[in-house]
């Protein structure tokens, strides 16, 4: 009876503490849109949201718990779209025409 | 046969070994499809950082209560989700059905109600065209973004249910066990797909609110 009570928490406890950090954050991020942090405002956001990813990619998408070839996989994702931006800005952030 | 025999598929030794290599083979399909989404938010970055000013007039206009909805019902879906695929792996079969038949009425909604923002908006004429209201002309390349990303992440939205109601169905009657491998793919791609909401929510709905 306890160790099914225990496996029945196992399904949503965890799981459950991560959506509501979810909630939270994204109702930190939706306030402070409204707040005149003039470009700080687009800082602000998108920090919060790379936050929710953390969150999201560790504890729902379980890769704490993952093996090192599948976080390496999944980094490299992460990984190319860092050089993908850094190119392109590197290119236009120093035009000066 | 136990259940968990008939989960087993060769070459895997164990369950826990063949879920890993699930795992990793949707991690290389999404490390492919962040490059996907990686290309629109790139160009949308470099138009926004010329254009300051009219990506805050033409944020302003988003349906913020219809995009607020939406990422509520996306990060509830998240959560269904994975007490389906801990329900799944744990064999209990119930609760698996149930939080993976949440999901799918939760992918619905999500899309119901993007339906809906998407009257809103044609209503108010937002599609760059020669209707189209707000100036200066580079609201218009705003408004040409949220329609792009918000429909190709609706087209990917369209077949995470599907593929859903598919492993749902088949799950049901029986067809596969729910111990195997199918829901860790199943859960991954459908957390990607949220992760690509949570995203643009900033992007498409937050710009010029202050």
């Amino acid at each position: 009876m306890t160790n099914g009570r225990q496996d029945r928490r196992y399904l949503w406890l965890g799981p459950g503490a991560a959506w509501l950090i979810l909630l939270m954050l994204f109702a930190v991020s939706l306030g402070s849109a409204y707040l005149p942090l003039g470009a700080g405002n687009l800082a602000v956001n998108l920090g919060i949201a790379a936050v929710m990813l953390a969150v999201l990619a560790a504890v729902l998408m379980d890769l704490r718990n993952s093996v090192a070839l599948v976080r390496i996989v999944a980094a490299a994702g992460l990984f190319w779209i860092i050089i993908m931006f850094a190119l392109t800005f590197s290119d236009f952030l120093t035009r000066h025409y | 046969m136990s259940d968990t025999a008939g989960a087993l598929q060769h070459p895997w030794p164990d369950l826990r070994m063949q879920r890993a290599g699930v795992g990793l083979g949707m991690w290389m399909f999404l490390a492919s499809e962040v490059l996907f989404f990686g290309g629109l938010m790139v160009s949308y970055a470099v138009y926004r950082s010329f254009n300051e000013d009219a990506f805050r007039i033409a944020g302003a206009h988003a349906q913020i209560v219809y995009g607020s909805i939406n990422t509520v019902i996306l990060l509830t879906s998240s959560f269904t989700m994975t007490v389906a695929l801990r329900a799944a792996t744990a064999n209990v079969r119930q609760a698996t059905l149930l939080f993976l038949g949440i999901t799918a009425a939760l992918g619905i909604a999500f899309l119901v109600c993007k339906g809906l923002e998407y009257r809103e908006d044609l209503k108010e004429h937002l599609f760059p065209g020669p209707q189209f209201p707000l100036s200066p002309p580079a609201t218009a390349m705003f408004w040409g973004f949220y329609w792009a990303m918000t429909g190709i992440h609706a087209v990917h939205l369209t077949a995470g249910i599907a593929v859903v109601l598919v492993v749902w169905t088949l799950f049901k009657r029986r067809v596969i066990p729910v111990q195997g491998s199918t829901m860790e793919g199943v859960a991954i791609y459908w957390h990607f797909v949220d992760s690509v909401w949570i995203v643009l929510f900033p992007l498409l709905y937050l710009a010029g609110r202050s």
